[in-house]
Formats: C-alpha cells, structure tokens, sequence
C-alpha cells in the first residue's frame, strides 16, 4: 500500500445499525432542534464498538493503567462510550472536556464531537505528537488530520483512517485494523 | 514321440505365469504399500495445514470480530483459506450462530465419492480459537478437503497400472529369452532322443548348450548314448551270428538244408525268368561210416571239414555248397550255357578230394565222394524232382565206384 500525502482508509460495519437510522435521525434531529447538540442514540451503540476496537489495537508507548478518553465538544454520538471495555480488563474512563487545546491534557484518547473544522484542527494538532489517539465524529472526509474519522451512512457506521496521522503520533496501531478501514481492502 | 497332451502347459508358460505372477505380487504391494504411505503422510501434512489455517484464520479475524465486522471476517477468511486443500471454513461465536462460513467453490470433479473421502479423512474439522485479553470471542472451525489425497491416489494408481503394463511386456520378453536359452537346447535333447528312438540313430550326439546343469544333463546323455550304442553293435552282431547259425552248418560253416532249399528255390525262379539252365549236385562221403566207425567221430568231423573246404575251393564265387546233414553235401551251380562247365565243376570236385587230410590221431587219409549232377530244367522242373535225380545218379556212380574199388580204391589209413 503506498502511503503518501493523505490516506484515507474507512470501514464499514453492515447491519450493526437499526433499520430505521436514517429516519430515526430525522425524527431526533427535528425533536432536538437547532444547533449540533442533538443526540443520536441509534448509533452510539456501534460507534461505542468501533472506538472500542481502536483503542483495543492500539498501543500506547507507556501502557499503565486504566485509560482516560475525553469527549470534547458536542458529541452526538458518543452515548455508550462509558460502556467501553478492554479485553485484558483495563477500563477507560470517560471525561467531558471543554473543545479547547489547554483542556486535554491527560487525555489518551481525545474523542471530538460535532465542532467547528477550525476548532478541530486546533485540536487535533495540540493532541498531535502528545501520544493522544484522535477520533473525530464529525468529519467524514478526514480532512482534520485526525487519526481516525467516524463516517455514517444511513444503515451502517464505518471509520476511515488517516495513516499519515496514524505515523506522526507516536501510537502504534495494529496494521490487521487497516484492512477493516473503508477502502483499506 | 507322443504328441504333447493339451493339459500339459509348457515350460515357457509355466516360466511366464510364475514371472505373471510374482511381477503382478511385487507391483501391487509397492504400489499398495507406496500409496498407503503416501496417503497417510499427504494426510498428515494436510492435517498440520489444516491446524495453520485455523491458527492463520484466527488471527486474521480477531480485529473484524472484536469491530463485530461480519463482512470484514468473511474477507478475512477467504484471504486465508482460498489455497486448497480446505473444504470449508468457519467462525462461529462461542457456541453461538455462525458470524461467517466459507465453502470451497466445487469445480466439475466434485462428487458425492468425494464428500465421502471428505467426511472419511476429516472426521473432525481442525478448530481454534479468537482468544483477545483471555476471552474467547470466536471459534474458527476449518473443514479439510480430500481433493489432494484422491488426486494423488488417482494419479498413483494410473502410475502403477502404467508401471504393471510395462512390467508385463518386459516379462514376456524375458520369458521369451529364457526359453531361447533353456528350452531350446532341452528341445535339442528330446529331438536327438526321438530320433534314437524311432530311427535308432545312436551316432547323434547333444551339442553343449550355455547352461551348466544342461550342459551336464547332455554329457550324460551323450554317455548313455554311446554306451546304448555299443550294446546295439553287440546286439546287432549277435543276432547275425544267430541267423547265420541258423542256417549254416556249425562244422564246416556250409549252408544247411534250410538255406539249401531257399537258394533251390530261389535258383529256379530266377532260371523260370531267365531261360538259361543250372544244375544241382548231390553228394556224399564214400565209406564215412566206416571212417567214423574205424577211426572215431573225431576223425569223421575232420573227413567232413576236409570235403567241404575242398568243395568251397573247387567251386566259384556264384556257385554255393551246403551240408545237408550226416555226410551228404550239394552244390547248386549258378546259370550256364554249356553242359561242360558241369563236367568241369564235377573234375575240379573229384580232383581236389586226391589230395589228403590229417587226422586228430596225426595220420593223414583221403576221401572220396560220389556225386549225382541234375539240370534244371532237362532232368526236372520242381526241388524234389531234381533232388530225387540227383539221388539217383549219385547212387548208381557210387555202386559203380564200389564195383571198382574192389580193385584197389577207398580210404585208406
């Protein structure tokens, strides 16, 4: 696989999704009304999954303990991300930060909600070489430099990754999860 | 020599089934044997393959199990699993539904015979486990395929028809040498034995042959040979001097009557087919009694000796003398034209009885013979008839010689 500029790798996760997501999301979206701070409970549960999976197959360069994983900005999605669990036990603790750079310090996983792209950017680069995992939900192009971006289709949630990303942080990421990313096959 | 019985095999074909035989033992059990083999370590290998594939399958799909990734899982699977030898591969949660299955795609050759060969070699499939963090996630299960082990068994069993047809040309060609090499020269010995057999031709000798216990076998047949043939020469020899007995006379190895009479009769059939006349003396020892009586029978043997050596000598090579028992002797002239030659015959007779003979006792004496002369056919045309004139004649020239001896002649001692 060649690697250059920026590559982006999604995966999809078919029929993990209830069958009325898309109108379901409608629906909550008019009853939430304005602004990015309306919930969408239908797909937390396979986006608490795939997070789950990527902070399993990745490696920190100091691995102690439990892991923090801080929701920043509005997250829509991030309903059932407390309910993460690590096959060798280890918990991941679940902290709401402000989508500011100074507020993620301490942070091993930076999970950001529906923000800005400039506020992302901010973000993702004050986590970038801090050996923080990034994992944006709102941007599905993957343009944020964020290491891995959730992308949600009607029926089904899949992430891409952004490999280049992926190289500057610092964080080793099993090279098995790539061919689960869109287009990594 | 018998023809040879249709239930009797010969030796070529007794030497090429016991080679059909032994080649067809020796092919079927390597070939078994080597199949067999082959079988069980493919199998093995096959089995470890199994175990990898599982082993491979496992770690390849934990990550698409973990993101609870069915399709992901299936690819995975397939990149692994595609390489033969694997009939079907699946992951199944524990003891739950299956989240994946892969099935070989069968190609022409598949066959119920081959689901059979699956389910008889894989009785069991190979299985491991997803295990991430101790927990196990997934079980993969991966099914084998006997499409190696029936090809090879296949193409094994096509190698070794091919070997056994080889194998059976090259044993008709042995069995073929062999018997140029050793049933021909034993052909060479029964044809010199029929031969000795029916034309008695014990010259013939076995020539010697490649083969040492042959070869022995002809030397001693040679010496059975010659030594049959010396007892035929000895046999042959003794049955001629038999039949010469048989019609000769042992004292003065004359003819006797027996063979007199067959050359009688033999005379006047060729004089019958000829025209031309022979004639037959008839004659006897004067006074023999009296020599026997007076000087003893050894003395009568050697006056009989003497007479017929003086007969054969007096006679030529067509004529013939016998001795026709006691003292009385006949000469059967061959063919003549002249009644003179007769008178000859009959002169040189009495001439040569002048001469005289030595007695066992150291004496020497003479004999006299009177002699008959009949012609063939003026004085008779039948055996007896001629016989019974020469009689005749004889006896009156003796009663004549009797008259004159009175005056002087006879046998003196």
């Amino acid at each position: 696989m060649a690697l250059h500029g920026l590559m982006i790798l999604t995966a999809a996760l078919a029929g993990e999704v209830p069958a009325p997501a898309g109108a379901a999301e409608l629906v909550s979206a008019a009853a939430e009304g304005v602004g990015g701070g309306a919930r969408d409970e239908s797909y937390a549960p396979a986006t608490a999954r795939i997070v789950g999976g990527i902070i399993e197959y990745t490696r920190w360069p100091a691995q102690a303990g439990p892991l923090t994983l801080c929701a920043a900005g509005p997250t829509r999605r991030g309903g059932r991300l407390d309910a993460v669990r690590l096959a060798d036990g280890r918990a991941v603790h679940r902290r709401e930060v402000g989508p500011v750079p100074s507020a993620i310090g301490g942070c091993q996983v930076l999970y950001i909600g529906d923000v800005q792209p400039l506020v992302l950017r901010q973000l993702v680069a004050a986590a970038r070489g801090n050996g923080v995992l990034t994992i944006a939900e709102a941007d599905p192009a993957c343009r944020s430099q964020a290491m891995f971006c959730m992308v949600y289709e009607p029926r089904a949630v899949s992430f891409r990754m952004n490999l280049d990303a992926i190289a500057r942080s610092g964080l080793r990421v099993d090279p098995r999860v790539l061919r689960l990313a869109e287009g990594g096959r | 020599m018998a023809a040879p019985r249709q239930s009797l095999p010969t030796l070529r074909q007794l030497l090429a089934g016991v080679h059909m035989r032994l080649i067809l033992f020796t092919v079927t059990l390597a070939t078994a044997s080597l199949l067999l083999s082959g079988m069980i370590v493919i199998r093995n290998y096959a089995s470890r393959n199994l175990q990898l594939t599982a082993h491979t399958v496992a770690y390849t799909v934990e990550p698409a199990v973990v993101f609870g990734d069915r399709a992901a899982v299936l690819e995975a699977i397939v990149s692994v699993a595609a390489v033969g030898g694997i009939d079907r591969v699946e992951v199944r949660e524990p003891g739950g539904p299956v989240l994946a299955a892969w099935n070989h795609p069968h190609g022409d050759l598949h066959s119920r015979f081959e689901d059979l060969a699956n389910r008889l070699l894989w009785a069991s499939p190979a299985f491991h486990p997803v295990v991430r963090g101790g927990r196990v996630l997934a079980e993969v299960r991966v099914y084998g395929n006997s499409e190696g082990v029936l090809r090879y068994a296949l193409s094994g069993a096509i190698i070794a028809l091919s070997c056994l047809g080889l194998t059976v040309i090259a044993t008709r060609i042995l069995a073929r040498r062999l018997q140029r090499d050793v049933i021909e020269p034993l052909d060479h010995v029964a044809a010199i034995a029929h031969a000795v057999r029916t034309d008695r031709a014990f010259e013939k000798r076995i020539p010697s042959s490649g083969i040492a216990e042959i070869d022995r076998f002809g030397q001693d047949f040679n010496a059975l040979l010659a030594e049959l043939q010396g007892w035929h020469a000895g046999l042959t020899s003794e049955n001629a001097e038999l039949a010469r007995r048989a019609t000769h006379d042992s004292l003065t190895g004359l003819g006797n009557r027996a063979l007199f009479e067959q050359a009688l009769g033999e005379a006047i059939c060729a004089s019958v087919r000829s025209g031309v006349a022979f004639a037959v003396l008839y004659l006897d020892i004067d006074d023999f009694k009296a020599i026997n009586d007076r000087h003893g029978h050894d003395s009568g043997d050697a006056a009989l000796i003497a007479v017929a050596e003086r007969l054969r000598s007096s006679i030529r090579q067509v004529d013939s003398a016998f001795r026709l028992g006691g003292d009385e002797f006949a000469v059967v002239l061959a063919p003549f034209h002249n009644r003179a030659h007769v008178e000859g015959v009959v002169a040189r007779i009495h001439l040569a009885m002048e001469r005289s003979f030595r007695l066992p006792s150291g004496l020497f004496a003479r004999s006299t013979v009177s002699l008959g002369v009949a012609v063939y056919p003026d004085d008779g045309i039948s055996p007896s008839d001629l016989l019974r004139r020469a009689d005749a004649e004889m006896y009156q020239m003796k009663r004549h010689a009797r008259y004159e001896g009175e005056t002087g002649h006879g046998a003196d001692a």
